[in-house]
């Protein structure tokens, strides 16, 4: 079995987001770019599937930029086979992606599609639903277990008050939520044999999708500043003010 | 026990309410991270002013008063313990940013600052300070610069020393100086401004410093590498030192990485077990890490390198140094005897072998955790207790191998503390590491600085009498 597996470039989980002034997005100027956390641990997930014997093959994919392969490489390090870049500068946006990824299921026919169940610049959760609408395929979002049997996976999904156990039949879309796994290293000798390993590059165009964006942003803003905090003399003075200014007792 | 009339004096400067007798605050505040001295002083002061520090060394010279100055308590040396009757002035309330001078990238802090908070407002203001290492979160400005604390970055910024442009102190005879007074170049005979960085609060003390802040760095790249062997650490070292600035090179044992693992429950960065690891640091650029990954290559082909990992994204750089960063913490389980020695870089080969082999001889029945500074030729040896054997018992015992390791730095022209100061724990040690006449010239400074030796006496050297 094919399993393919998203690495999104988005700005590092620790990096300081400042917005640019014009609020137009957020300033992308010499700052650090990773693979989306989410997306790390379908890396993962999809090379342990691969260790233990249950997959022939795992292919990457990022849509965007050209420097979207050093995510590329990175998921090549950490044990994926092979990359595909579908290489764009619009803004992306989860149709946009997903339509993407679609033209990229037609032509390697996976028998398993493991993203990330968010990522972190935009925070919508939409890529991994829309690509199974669009796709036609079952889906198995925000999982913390999969097993996967021949023609069909067992998913745990991490819902609001506790767990859901669902079977899917394959091909299936399974998105990943954290407690799945815990993403490994990439280590330096798999960085070096991931430098051999091969990156195929397509436009939009040649997969004939058309991921310019449906959403116009009208502007960002940081979250509002949040007040410092004080230091209070005596309980007296910290439970009248809980009281009567925070109002959280009454 | 502090006679009445003194304590009333003591009151009427800082307020009664900043003078602590209570046993509790005794106790915290009598001693430092080291466990072999009780804490016994007579009170603690919490003087806000460098006014208030200069009448009451006044008050404790015309009393014949030993004073112990205290920071935040994080020293490895006793060099801030108060166990025999001693008052100690804990700057705690002198603490707040006094200037600051974005053209100058400098500024000014009272010595109570906490480290962590300096570095946040350097950070606010786009703007660095460098020294950093674990117990940033509680040490600050004033016992950094009274130890010139090292640290994780010292490779690339240097110590404490490096950074400090200016400072106000009370010595020992209650004369305010106000030093150095921010400038960059000042050639106006003796730089006092030096002899108090290092001088653990025998000499002055240090109120207010001015610090010099630099730009921040940028994003970092962090290698954990596995290495067969002492010598091919540092054959590692040079390999990248000469191609790459480094902003670290750290290294530590299976031994601690083992500890650090199941204590803190970080996860392993491969599963190839190596004797020793290094980290490796340096910012983040492409040309670089390919530079980085050509010599880790390169040095797996040499056999040095058995394995290694690079951090893909900053939270992975940041877990990879929680591998490093938090040994010394974990140690504390296992009441560690701590050996902080130094050599040149260059003589780190040879010395490794030496001093390995003469631990290996005279500790058959101890546990032995290596890490350290290794790319500033500073190496942390630290001895596990047993836990059957009673601590003053481990002591003593590795009391005498010290003098061994001793002997061995004398002849290499190492030192006997890099970075932990001597305080009360490595005073024996000290003329392994500084002549007869050095350590005679220092005593006259004392006395020049503090005639009637009130300040942290029998600390560095004996008291004098």
């Amino acid at each position: 079995m094919k399993i393919l597996v998203t690495a999104k470039r988005v700005v590092d989980y620790n990096v300081n987001i400042r917005v640019l002034a014009d609020q137009s997005g957020v300033d992308l100027n010499n700052v650090k770019m990773s693979v989306n956390p989410f997306d790390e641990i379908a890396i993962e997930e999809a090379v342990r599937l691969k260790e233990a014997g249950k997959a022939e093959e795992v292919i990457v994919v990022s849509v965007g930029v050209s420097q979207c392969q050093e995510q590329l490489r990175t998921a090549l390090a950490l044990g994926a086979d092979r990359g595909i870049l579908v290489e764009t500068d619009e803004a992306l946006q989860p149709l946009g992606i997903a339509k993407a990824l679609k033209a990229v299921i037609d032509k390697e026919a996976p028998g398993l599609i493991i993203t990330g169940k968010q990522a972190i610049d935009g925070d919508n959760s939409q890529t991994g639903q829309m690509l199974a609408a669009l796709a036609g395929l079952a889906q198995a979002t925000f999982a913390s277990e999969i097993d996967l049997g021949e023609d069909s996976a067992t998913v745990t999904r991490e819902i609001d008050g506790g767990l859901e156990t669902i079977t899917v039949k394959l091909p299936a879309i399974v998105t990943t939520d954290l407690r799945l796994n815990e993403p490994r290293y990439a280590s330096l000798p798999n960085i070096m044999k991931a430098k051999k390993k091969p990156i195929d590059i397509f436009t939009p165009a040649d997969l004939g999708v058309d991921v310019s964006p449906r959403v116009k942003t009208l502007k960002v803003e940081p979250p509002a500043e949040r007040a410092a905090g004080i230091k209070v003399e005596s309980v007296e003075v910290l439970v009248d003010k809980l009281r009567n200014e925070a109002k959280v007792i009454s | 026990m502090l006679p009445d009339q003194v304590l009333s004096q003591l009151k009427a400067i800082v307020g009664p309410q900043h003078v602590l007798l209570e046993s509790e605050d005794l106790q915290r505040f009598g001693v430092d991270r080291t466990t072999l001295w009780q804490a016994n002083p007579c009170a603690v002061v919490l003087p806000s002013a460098v006014t208030m520090v200069q009448k009451i060394i006044r008050l404790a010279n015309d009393c014949n008063l030993a004073v112990v100055p205290s920071g935040g308590r994080t020293g490895l040396s006793g060099g801030a313990v108060a166990s025999d009757g001693e008052l100690i002035i804990a700057l705690d309330r002198i603490n707040t940013v006094i200037d600051f001078n974005a053209i100058d990238r400098a500024v000014t802090v009272g010595a109570g600052m906490i480290t962590a908070d300096l570095q946040a407002f350097a950070a606010k203001h786009d703007l660095l300070y460098p020294v950093d290492f674990a117990a940033a979160g509680s040490s600050q400005i004033g016992g950094n610069i009274a130890t010139n604390a090292g640290g994780i970055n010292v490779i690339r910024y240097g110590m404490t020393r490096d950074w400090v442009i200016g400072l106000k102190v009370v010595t020992g005879a209650g004369d305010i100086l106000d030093l150095n007074q921010g400038l960059l170049k000042n050639n106006t005979g003796y730089d006092f401004r030096h002899l108090f960085i290092g001088s653990e609060g025998t000499l002055g003390l240090i109120c207010e410093a001015t610090l010099q802040l630099t730009r921040p760095q940028a994003d970092t790249t962090v290698m954990v590498l596995g290495i067969e062997t002492f010598a091919a650490i540092v054959e590692v070292l040079e390999v990248f030192k000469t191609k790459i600035e480094l902003t670290a090179f750290e290294f530590f044992s299976q031994a601690a990485l083992d500890k650090v693992i199941k204590r803190q429950g970080h996860s392993a960065p491969f599963a190839t077990q190596a004797p020793f690891y290094a980290l490796i640091e340096f910012e983040t650029r492409t040309q670089v890490t390919s530079v980085a990954l050509a010599l880790f290559e390169q040095c797996a082909a040499q056999g040095w390198v058995l394995d290694g990992v690079v951090s893909q994204s900053l939270a992975q750089t940041r877990a990879l140094w929680r591998l490093r960063e938090d040994i010394s913490e974990t140690l504390w389980h296992w009441q560690p005897y701590k050996n902080d020695i130094s050599v040149r870089v260059s003589k780190m080969s040879d010395f490794l072998a030496e001093v390995d082999q003469l631990v290996a001889a005279r500790y058959p029945d101890f546990e032995i955790v290596w890490y350290g500074h290794i790319g500033d030729g500073n190496l942390h040896l630290n001895i596990l207790k047993p836990e059957d054997l009673p601590q003053t018992e481990f002591f003593e015992r590795c009391g005498i191998v010290s003098l061994e390791i001793g002997e061995l730095l004398a002849r290499y022209g190492g030192s006997i503390s890099a970075e932990h100061g001597v305080g009360l724990l490595k005073k024996s040690l000290l003329p392994y590491s500084r002549s007869p006449v050095e350590i005679a010239l220092m005593r006259s400074i004392k006395k020049t600085f503090d005639p009637k030796s009130i300040l942290n006496p029998g600390k560095v050297f004996d008291a004098l009498v």
